[in-house]
C-alpha cells in the first residue's frame, strides 16, 4: 500500500475545516474518518497487482555503447482499470549514468481485460550479463489517494558484448591478407610457402616462379602460384589474473586484450586458420574450441562478454598445462598478459620452454600511455621525478620483453589503441614467413 | 525470445506470509506489555499514597487522620497551592507533606496567604532549596539515619511525647527563641519556630516517620504527631502534586497559548497531514538494486607512487642516473653503438662527438656520466640538457640519412 501527495494535501486542507468550522476532537475525527473511508474505497477500487500477467520480449544481446529495447507486455485480467506507475528495475549500469530513474519508470492505464506493451530502453555502460531485477507496480485507485503496490519477478537477461572497436582495422588487414594470398589484381607473386596451383605465364610475372617441368609438359610457360599455409591452429589465451585488472585510461587491460583477440580471431578465421580461445587465471574462465569460421566471431564475443578480471595471482604452471592439453598439434599461441617483471620472471619464464618447444608464441601486453606522458614531463622537480620513475618502469618492461624475445617469443607491447592492429600485423608477418 | 509468464511471478507477500513473518514480533510485543503490567502491579504497592490521610498502606497516614478525627480535629485534603492558601484560615494547622515539590512561587504564595492568620504550619522534611525560599533563618544540615531519639527540649509537646523515631534532615538556626528537639549529633531534627505577630508558628520535621501508619505505634510517635497536628481544630493536609497548574512556573505564556484555540486544533490537523506526507514520501517504488562493481586500479599507480617516493626522499642521484641511462639507451642505436656498450663512456662519447655538428662540448662527459645534481633546480636543468642533446642528434640523423638503408 502507498499513499499519494493528494492525501497529504487534502489532510492539510482539512486543517482549514478544523480551524474555522469544527475546532476540537470532533473536527479532527471527522476529517480523519472521511479521509480514511476515501482511502479504503480507493484501495478497494484499485486493480490488484497480484493478478497481473507479465511477458517479456526484446533484445538478448547488444554491443557495449549500443542500445537495447526490452518489451514488457502487461495483461490486466481483472475487471478494474489499472492506473499504475511501473518500475522495470535493472542494475544501475544498464542505463546512462543518472538517467536510470526516468528510463526505468512508466505510467500506464490498462482497462480491464486488456493488455499493453511497455518498452524499456537500456544503454548498458558495462560489459557482461545484465539481469532484470523485478517489476514493481503501484496501482492507484480512481481518486488518486492511495495505491496498492507489489512486485513481480519477470526474468530476462541481456548480454552486453565487448564493443570490438578495432573492427575498423579489419578491412585494411584483410586487404593485406589478400595480397599475401596472391588473390589481388596486382601482379605479385603470392607470398607464402605452400604450393597453390599452376597457371599460364603473363608478362610481368616473376620469372623465378616459372615451373620449367610443367612448361616442358604443356608447351606454354607455366608459373607456380603460392599461398600462405591454411588450416593452421591459433590459440588465443587471455590471462584474467590481477595484472589484467589495471585500468589504462578508464578501460581495464583485459578489455583492450579482448579487442585485440577479436580482431585477430576475425582475421585468422578469414585466412582459413582455426581459432580457439582460452581465458585462465587459476582455472578456466572461458573456452571456445573447434568452431567453424562462420560462427567463430559470435562464439568469441559471447564467451568474452561476461569475463571479468579476478583479483588473484594467475597460476602460470596450470596455464601451461591447460595450453598443452588444448593444443595437440603445433599452434600459434597468443598470450595476452602483463609485462610486470615479478610475475613474468618468477612464474611465466620457467614454464615457457615447454610451450615454445613445439609452438610459436606471441606475448601481447598493454602499455599505459600515461607512462609515456610522465616520461615526457619536464620543467618542475615533480615532473622530472615522475619522468625518472616512468623511465625506470619502461626500462624494466624493456628488460622483461628482451628476456622473452631471447626465448624466440614475439613480444608486442602497445597502447590499447594500437594493440589490435599491431597484433594483426605480427600475425600477418608470421604467416607470410611461413612460421605458423 | 519470449518467456511465458507464470502465476508465481508475484513477489508480494500474501496475508498468510505476513502473519507467519510477523507473529514472532507480535508475540514479543505481547510478552513485553504483559511483563510490564505485571512488574508495575508488583512494585506499585510501596509508595502509593505516601502520607495520604486516606491511605491504609504502610507509608500512608490514615491511622493518624482517624486518631485526629477521634479527638475532634477535622482533616481537609488539598492538592493545589491555591486550595491550600484558601483553606488555611485562622486557627488551622497547615501540613505540607512534601514541600520540596513546591516551586518558590508556590511557597511564597502560601507564605503570604498564611502570614496574617494565626495557626501552625508543619513542613515535613523541607530541603535546603525550600528553606532558602522561606524567610525562616534556618539551615538544613546533612541527614542522619532514623532512630529513637529523646525529646531533650522544653517544647511541651515533645516533653509529653517522650522519645520518638526521628532523624533525617537536621536544622540549624541562629534564633534563640526557636525550640530544637530530638537532637542528633547536637543538631535538632524537630524545630519549632515560635509564633509570629499574627500568631502562627512553624514546625520543621526532619523525617516523616512519626506520621506513617506503620510507625505510629512505636515510641512516642503517636503522641508527638497528635500534639503537633491537633493543636488546632482543623488540619489542612496539603499533598503537593505535579498536576497543580500553578507548579508550571512562569508568567510568560507558551506559543500554543497565544494562538486562538480553534487553530490549536488546526495545527493538530496539520500534524496529521505531515504524517500522511511522510508516508507518501517514505514509500519507495521497489527496493534499491545492488550491483557487483569491478575494482578500479589505475595501471600506472605503482609508477606514480614511485615518483612521489623519489620526490619525498629527494632521490636526485637515482633520478639523474635513471634519466641519463634512458638517454644513453635511446642514443646508442642512433649513433651506431651496440646496446651492450651504451653505458661505456670510452665507446659512447667519441661516437656522440662525431655526430654533433657543433664544437665538441667539454661538458658531454659530465652530462651523460657526471655526478648527481646538487639541488632540484640542477636536476630539472639536467633533464632539459639531456633532451637538447637527444633532439640535436635526432635532427642530425634526419638531415643525413644512412647510406645503406635496410631495404
Amino acid at each position: 500500500m502507498a499513499l499519494t501527495g493528494r492525501t497529504a494535501l487534502i489532510a492539510a486542507l482539512g486543517a482549514l475545516f478544523v480551524g474555522f468550522v469544527l475546532p476540537g476532537w470532533l473536527g479532527i475525527l471527522a476529517v480523519q474518518l472521511i479521509l480514511l473511508i476515501a482511502i479504503l474505497c480507493d484501495l478497494a477500487l484499485a486493480a490488484p497487482v497480484r493478478k497481473l500477467h507479465f511477458t517479456r520480449t526484446g533484445d538478448t544481446t547488444v554491443r557495449l555503447t549500443g542500445q537495447a529495447h526490452t518489451h514488457l507486455t502487461i495483461t490486466n485480467a481483472d475487471r478494474r482499470t489499472l492506473r499504475a506507475q511501473i518500475r522495470d528495475a535493472w542494475p544501475p549500469s544498464s542505463f546512462h549514468p543518472g538517467s536510470d530513474i526516468p528510463a526505468s519508470r512508466h505510467t500506464v492505464r490498462i482497462p480491464g481485460a486488456e493488455r499493453r506493451r511497455l518498452t524499456t530502453v537500456l544503454h548498458p555502460t558495462r560489459r557482461g550479463d545484465h539481469h532484470a531485477v523485478r517489476v514493481t507496480v503501484r496501482s492507484y485507485g480512481p481518486l488518486g489517494l492511495a495505491a496498492r503496490q507489489g512486485s513481480h519477478q519477470v526474468p530476462w537477461t541481456l548480454r552486453v558484448l565487448p564493443p570490438f572497436t578495432s573492427r575498423k582495422h579489419l578491412p585494411a588487414k584483410l586487404a593485406r591478407l589478400r595480397e599475401l594470398d596472391g588473390r589481388t589484381s596486382i601482379l605479385t607473386r603470392g607470398e607464402g610457402t605452400e604450393f597453390d596451383s599452376l597457371r599460364d605465364y603473363t608478362p610481368g610475372d616473376d620469372t623465378r616462379s616459372i615451373d620449367w617441368r610443367a612448361t616442358a609438359r604443356q608447351q606454354t610457360l607455366a608459373v607456380r602460384t603460392w599461398r600462405p599455409e591454411r588450416d593452421r591452429r591459433i590459440l588465443l589465451v587471455l590471462e584474467t589474473g590481477r595484472t589484467s585488472a589495471g585500468r589504462v585510461g578508464d578501460i581495464p587491460r583485459l578489455d583492450a586484450s579482448m579487442d585485440a583477440a577479436l580482431l585477430l580471431g576475425a582475421l585468422a578465421a578469414r585466412a582459413g586458420d582455426r581459432v580457439d580461445l582460452l581465458a585462465y587465471d587459476r582455472r578456466v574462465r572461458a573456452s571456445v574450441q573447434g568452431r567453424s569460421a562462420r560462427d567463430l566471431l559470435p562464439a568469441l564475443t559471447d564467451a568474452l562478454a561476461p569475463l571479468e578480471s579476478e583479483l588473484v595471482e594467475a597460476d602460470a604452471r596450470g596455464l601451461a598445462a591447460t595450453i598443452h592439453r588444448s593444443t595437440p598439434r603445433r599452434s600459434l599461441i597468443v598470450l595476452f598478459t602483463g609485462l610486470d617483471t615479478a610475475p613474468v620472471e618468477e612464474a611465466l619464464l620457467p614454464v615457457l620452454p615447454g610451450l615454445t618447444q613445439r609452438n610459436e608464441l606471441i606475448v601481447a601486453a598493454v602499455t599505459d600511455p600515461r607512462i609515456e606522458e610522465m616520461a615526457a614531463g619536464r620543467h618542475t622537480p615533480q615532473a622530472v621525478y615522475a619522468a625518472a620513475a616512468a623511465e625506470q618502469t619502461r626500462a624494466a618492461r624493456r628488460r622483461t620483453a628482451d628476456r622473452l624475445r631471447r626465448h624466440g617469443i614475439t613480444v608486442i607491447d602497445s597502447t590499447p589503441a594500437r594493440l589490435a592492429p599491431d597484433l594483426a600485423d605480427a600475425y600477418l608477418t608470421l604467416k607470410s614467413a611461413g612460421r605458423l | 525470445m519470449t518467456t511465458a509468464a507464470t502465476d508465481s511471478t508475484s513477489l508480494s507477500p500474501t496475508a498468510r506470509h505476513l502473519w507467519i513473518r510477523s507473529r514472532g514480533l507480535l508475540l514479543a510485543i505481547l510478552l513485553l506489555v504483559v511483563g510490564g503490567v505485571v512488574l508495575a502491579a508488583l512494585q506499585s504497592g510501596e509508595h502509593h499514597g505516601r502520607l495520604d490521610p486516606r491511605s491504609p498502606d504502610r507509608p500512608g497516614s490514615q491511622a493518624l487522620a482517624r486518631l485526629l478525627a477521634a479527638h475532634g480535629v477535622t482533616t481537609q485534603v488539598v492538592t493545589t497551592s491555591e486550595e491550600a492558601a484558601a483553606a488555611a484560615g485562622p486557627d488551622t494547622t497547615l501540613l505540607v507533606t512534601n514541600p520540596d515539590m513546591l516551586t518558590p512561587r508556590q511557597l511564597s504564595g502560601l507564605r503570604t496567604a498564611t502570614a496574617h492568620t494565626p495557626g501552625r504550619t508543619v513542613l515535613v522534611a523541607p530541603g535546603p532549596a525550600t528553606l532558602a525560599a522561606l524567610p525562616l533563618g534556618v539551615r538544613a544540615e546533612p541527614p542522619v539515619d532514623i532512630s529513637a531519639l529523646s525529646a531533650a527540649c522544653s517544647l511541651p509537646e515533645a516533653r509529653r511525647a517522650g522519645s520518638a523515631l526521628l532523624g533525617g534532615l537536621r536544622y540549624a538556626t541562629s534564633s534563640s527563641t526557636a525550640d530544637g528537639c530530638y537532637l542528633s549529633g547536637g543538631l535538632p531534627t524537630l524545630l519549632r519556630i515560635p509564633p509570629t505577630d499574627a500568631g502562627r508558628d512553624t514546625v520543621l520535621l526532619g523525617a516523616p516517620d512519626p506520621l506513617y501508619n506503620y510507625r505510629l505505634t512505636e515510641q512516642g510517635n503517636a503522641s508527638l504527631a497528635l500534639q503537633l497536628l491537633g493543636a488546632h481544630k482543623h488540619v489542612v493536609w496539603y499533598l503537593p502534586s505535579v498536576s497543580d497548574p500553578s507548579s508550571t512556573q512562569d508568567n510568560q505564556r507558551g506559543f500554543l497559548d497565544l494562538i486562538p484555540s480553534g487553530w490549536t486544533w488546526g495545527l493538530l490537523q496539520l500534524a496529521f497531514a505531515a504524517v500522511f506526507a511522510a508516508f507518501w514520501r517514505a514509500r519507495r517504488l521497489g527496493p534499491l538494486v545492488p550491483e557487483r562493481l569491478p575494482v578500479t586500479v589505475p595501471a600506472a599507480e605503482t609508477t606514480e607512487g614511485h615518483a612521489r617516493l623519489y620526490e619525498q626522499a629527494n632521490a636526485r642521484d637515482r633520478a639523474s642516473a635513471v634519466l641519463r641511462s634512458a638517454t644513453r639507451t635511446r642514443l646508442a642505436p642512433l649513433i651506431g653503438v651496440p646496446p651492450a656498450h651504451a653505458h661505456t663512456p670510452d665507446i659512447l662519447l667519441p661516437a656522440v662527438h662525431t655526430h654533433l655538428t657543433a664544437a665538441p662540448d667539454a661538458g658531454l662527459h659530465a652530462l651523460l656520466f657526471g655526478p648527481a645534481p646538487a639541488d632540484d633546480k640542477a636536476l630539472v636543468q639536467l633533464a632539459d640538457q639531456l633532451d637538447e642533446l637527444e633532439t640535436s642528434i635526432v635532427s642530425q640523423e634526419r638531415h643525413t640519412p644512412r647510406e645503406h638503408p635496410d631495404r
